[in-house]
């Protein structure tokens, strides 16, 4: 036996591929197989050739589904971003009472998305809510209305995530020499073009990072939604996984909701390409090859 | 590249930022701190956003349901009672909550024993075949579980899982891997190869490099992916909701929305069942606060 | 050891570790869920705070008698409750029992082939046959054979109303549409919400449309939809009684906000108790539900009821009900306990004890010969009332969502609420689901 080569065989990475295979590349198939078929949960699925792919082509509700997927993704990441960055910035200080304060802003990471979203509701409640106890705030029906609702939902995920968002920010802010400020000030520059000039292009790869996230976590979203509206007023908040939870699980027609899911795996699979591109974790691994 | 592993992953190797020691005000030379007017007032807004509905959600847990319906939610409960938990407490919620704590500890041990081997293989280049699954795991980053929940489901039945814990565990924990790995690999390829290289002349062999260098060398990341992967799985939702049925499977996210229903028009009971499920995450967070915000950063706190 | 070999032993090592955990896992899962194979029969139920208590003891008490074996309640949420039985039936682990509504959405399961027929069953027990109300016992009749049995309190769906609202509004409880048109017009001009709606989800709007196209239509027109009837959506009943419904919605008779109302945290109920709201249509299980909730309310008697307002030339009987028949229990086909299972059905469900807890509930038990027994409870004049109309109903017509198939009546939820909404026109609600 060889004792120079002494790397670790593929075998270690057998239990790992076993379990990811059965677990979530099976599934990933067997969703593909299941959009061919017309199973209503009864017994055991049946070929039913591309009928459910025809009936996808033609179907407005899984377009409006699949738009208002990419509406939620994009304005959750438009809003997330800037309150993020200003207030991880502001958190990399040295305000007095940062410590305590940041402390606070995190605190929404310990609830759980149900207990959030059950929150919420409650605090959004159209008759014994917090906003119907509140000047200006109450002339609004959060919820119900289906102008409105969209927005609602955002500022939720908004509520949930940018803590998160803004403990990134944070971390890359203090990453920052100090040195560069200093000199900058010496050079005159004030805070905003300090903030445009140095903060900005130094936090680049984290605005990738945390946009990336943003993005695959509204593209994810599930159970706020779930919870807090239903997918209603009528439709107004039904996202396309949503859509295909309820074709499957209250309409039982599994065999339709799984083309539904194909396409957002397919969209799934499209986004995590570019998240490992625009990271870097490619770059990372080709990099590394040859060690 | 430097700077984009440092901000992808900010708490594996260095531990994590809010962790370092305040720098101390007015440093040799300190820049003159003026007062950021702009992200101040946004920071005091957050603030308010984050305090009100988390005041409301305490103070209307401890409203009896009539002072609920007659009192503005934003005074202070008028004769404070612990009915609400009481009812909770005698509603199953231990159930749910050891259930709970059985699946999260269940999906992280099955993590870390899987991915710990893996990503040294993958880190030490076992091969192109362990390098293309690496990638293909990748790809199941982005992937969102709710789009596998019918085959999982159907999985599950056929494996005669259906309403165990079990259930719940095994597809949550494969749908953790991704992440996993990703952490676990990172970590370890930051070790130096010489270090690896210094073991293999001592003739240890692959299995003794894990127990001596791997395992040590990777300890934050293990506590980082540990953390993720335990979060992830307590605040589960949808694998639960499908996977299982009876009362004595209930997860605590499933029973939060079940007191709902069982509940009916008790809301403040609701409201009590909501801070009871926060109070673990929150004692986590008093003793090991450094930890659990590393879990978050660091995996893609999804 | 070579290094190989050595390799080999730490991968099925950690293989075995895996494998370790997930029998540690496993056998630490709670015992007794799950279901068939068991040799306790599982009987699942919707959840109910006032009648789980009830269909406990009814279980242990068989239990304790019973010589064929044991039985086990399991209970569910409304909406988790159908996304369950219907998974849970296609497998392993399918309940002995199960609580359903009858109707079309009995015809799923039994169409499936996954209901034994208790058509012998009630041969064999001619008494037990005529315990029940025919009119509701038919409510699980599927091509003339039995499915199921009534378990629960018989549910119309009653037009509840807050007297003290009333009266203050010089309004006075409607007979017919027209007077209730009237009612809503004054209940608004006093400020208050004449009509509560908890419309977060679309079943309590479906209670509204179902029972006007009754009224409007009579009970031929859900038949032909129900069918699957070439035209059955476009019948010009259906149009007409969507017309009528928007012209209500579109006077404000639900106010602003009921789309954002959830009955399931006791919206509706609620704002009707507190004297912000004039009238709501509800099952009947509402007056326990504000029993439990408001009793002031109720005891004061300030909570009144009346039957759906006749439409005037409508084909539809003013007698007629809508709402849930009565719940029942059905007999799975995979059942490993049907010994069991048969006896607790032929002997618990008309047990004296069981029927006079229901009734002590507020039920109103879907048995025959149990008025005098309603006359003598606290809610007498509540029950009585319930009793007499199931009695005398000429047609006593399923929730419309329950009987449907599960994909229509989702669809079928889906338009109302939009349509609730503003944006669905009848005519296009009309040509949605005939599409």
């Amino acid at each position: 036996m060889r004792t120079g080569q002494q790397r670790p065989s593929a075998w270690y990475a057998a239990p790992a591929l076993l379990f990811f295979g059965l677990f979530a590349v099976l599934p990933m198939v067997l969703v593909v197989y299941l959009s061919f078929t017309d199973w209503d949960g009864f017994g055991f699925p049946q070929p039913s050739g591309a009928e459910n792919w025809s009936r996808l082509v033609q179907d407005g509700e899984a377009r409006d589904a699949l738009w208002l997927t990419l509406v939620l993704m994009v304005l959750s990441w438009a809003v997330q971003t800037p309150v993020a960055l200003l207030i991880g910035v502001w958190a990399a200080g040295r305000q007095r009472n940062r410590a305590v304060l940041s402390s606070l802003f995190f605190l929404p990471l310990l609830l759980s998305t149900a207990a959030i979203a059950l929150l919420w509701r409650s605090v959004l409640d159209p008759n014994f809510g917090v906003t119907q106890s509140l000047p200006f705030l109450d002339r609004f029906n959060f919820l119900g209305n289906t102008e409105i609702v969209i927005y609602t939902v955002v500022f939720v995920i908004t509520w949930q995530y940018v803590p998160f968002h803004t403990l990134l920010y944070q971390a890359a802010a203090r990453s920052i020499p100090v040195s560069l400020y200093e000199a900058a000030t010496i050079d005159g520059a004030g805070r905003y073009k300090q903030f445009f000039t140095i903060t900005l292009p130094l936090l680049k790869y984290t605005v990738i990072t945390s946009t990336v996230l943003m993005l695959v976590g509204s593209f994810t979203t599930f159970d706020t939604i779930l919870i807090l509206t239903g997918g209603g007023p009528g439709t107004t908040t039904r996202i396309a996984p949503l859509y295909m939870y309820i074709t499957g699980f209250s309409g039982f027609e599994f065999g339709y909701a799984s083309a539904i899911a194909v396409l957002l795996l397919a969209l799934g699979a499209g986004l995590s390409l570019v998240v490992t591109r625009a990271t870097g974790f490619r770059d990372m691994q080709s990099q590394q090859e040859g060690v | 590249m430097t700077v984009t592993r440092t901000a992808t992953l900010p708490a594996a190797p260095a531990g994590p930022p809010v962790a370092r020691p305040p720098r101390r005000r007015g440093r040799a030379g300190g820049r003159r701190e003026r007062p950021n007017w702009l992200a101040g007032v946004l920071a005091t807004g957050w603030l308010v956003l984050v305090a009100v509905p988390l005041y409301y959600l305490v103070a209307a847990s401890f409203r009896t349901r009539q002072d609920y319906l007659s009192t503005s939610p934003l005074k202070p409960p008028s004769a404070p009672t612990v009915e609400n938990y009481v009812t909770v407490l005698q509603g199953g919620f231990t159930t749910y909550l050891l259930n709970t704590v059985i699946v999260t500890v269940g999906t992280v041990l099955i993590v870390l024993a899987v991915t710990v081997p893996a990503a040294y293989a993958v880190a030490r280049n076992a091969g192109p075949l362990v390098q293309r699954m690496f990638s293909l795991m990748l790809i199941g980053l982005a992937i969102p579980a709710q789009a596998t929940i019918i085959p999982v489901y159907l999985l599950i039945t056929q494996l005669r899982l259906y309403d165990t814990l079990l259930a719940i565990i095994l597809p949550t924990a494969a749908f953790a891997l991704p992440v996993a790995m990703l952490v676990l690999t990172n970590s370890l390829r930051d070790v130096p190869k010489e270090l690896y290289e210094a073991q293999t002349l001592d003739g240890a062999g692959p299995l003794a490099v894990l127990r001596h260098l791997v395992l040590p060398l990777a300890k934050p990341a293990i506590t980082t992916v540990s953390v993720f992967t335990a979060l992830n799985a307590w605040n589960g939702f949808l694998f639960p909701l499908v996977l299982t049925q009876s009362q004595s499977t209930r997860v605590l996210t499933l029973g939060l929305w079940d007191f709902q229903g069982q509940f009916g028009t008790n809301v403040p009971g609701l409201l009590a069942a909501v801070t009871l499920s926060v109070v673990p995450i929150f004692v986590l967070y008093l003793i090991g606060r450094r930890y659990l915000l590393s879990g978050l950063t660091a995996g893609f706190g999804k | 050891m070579t290094p190989r070999r050595l390799t080999r032993v730490a991968a099925s090592a950690s293989t075995l570790v895996l494998l370790g955990s997930l029998v540690a896992c496993g056998s630490s899962g709670p015992s007794g869920s799950g279901g068939g194979g068991g040799d306790t029969a599982q009987v699942w139920a919707l959840q109910d705070t006032n009648l789980n208590p009830i269909e406990e003891a009814s279980i242990e008490r068989f239990n304790e008698q019973s010589e064929a074996g044991d039985a086990e309640l399991a209970t569910f949420g409304n909406d988790p409750y159908k996304q369950r039985l219907r998974t849970a039936i296609g497998s392993p682990q399918a309940p002995d029992l199960f609580f359903n509504w009858g109707g079309g959405n009995l015809k799923e399961y039994v169409d499936a082939g996954k209901v034994e027929d208790l058509t012998p069953l009630l041969d064999e027990n001619p008494e037990l046959k005529d315990a029940f109300l025919p009119s509701v016992l038919a409510g699980a009749q599927l091509d003339g054979q039995y499915y199921g049995l009534p378990m629960r309190g018989m549910q119309p769906v009653v037009l509840f109303y807050n007297e003290q609202v009333l009266d203050a509004a010089g309004v006075s409880v409607p007979t017919t549409w027209n007077e209730l048109l009237t009612a809503v017009d004054g209940l608004e001009a006093a400020g208050v919400t004449p009509i509560a709606l908890a419309g977060n989800q679309a079943w309590t709007e479906l209670m509204w449309a179902e029972y006007l196209l009754d009224r409007v239509g009579g009970p031929e027109v859900f038949q032909n939809i129900r069918d699957g009837k070439e035209g059955g959506w476009s019948q010009p009943e259906v149009l007409e009684a969507m017309t009528m419904l928007e012209d209500l919605i579109d006077r404000g008779a639900f106010g602003s906000d009921f789309a954002s109302v959830g009955y399931d945290v006791g919206g509706a109920s609620t704002i009707l108790a507190q004297g912000d709201a004039g009238f709501h249509l509800m099952g009947s299980w509402e007056y326990t539900n504000q029993l439990g909730q408001s009793p002031d309310f109720v005891t004061t008697g300030d909570l009144g009821w009346t039957a759906f307002p006749a439409v005037e030339g409508g084909a539809g009987d003013p007698s007629n009900l809508v709402g849930n028949v009565s719940n029942f229990y059905s007999l799975t086909t995979d059942s490993t306990n049907k010994e069991t299972a048969r006896e607790y059905l032929s002997t618990a469900l008309t047990d004296d004890q069981y029927i006079a807890d229901l009734i002590a509930a507020g039920d109103v038990p879907p048995v025959t010969g149990v008025r005098d027994q309603l006359e003598q409870t606290e809610n007498a004049d509540y029950s009585t009332w319930i009793y007499d109309q199931t009695v005398e109903a000429e047609n006593f017509q399923l929730s419309w969502d329950q009987d449907l198939a599960a994909d229509e009546a989702t669809e079928m939820l889906e338009q109302l609420s939009l349509f609730f909404l503003g944006e669905q026109t009848p005519q296009g609600f009309v040509d949605a689901m005939a599409g």
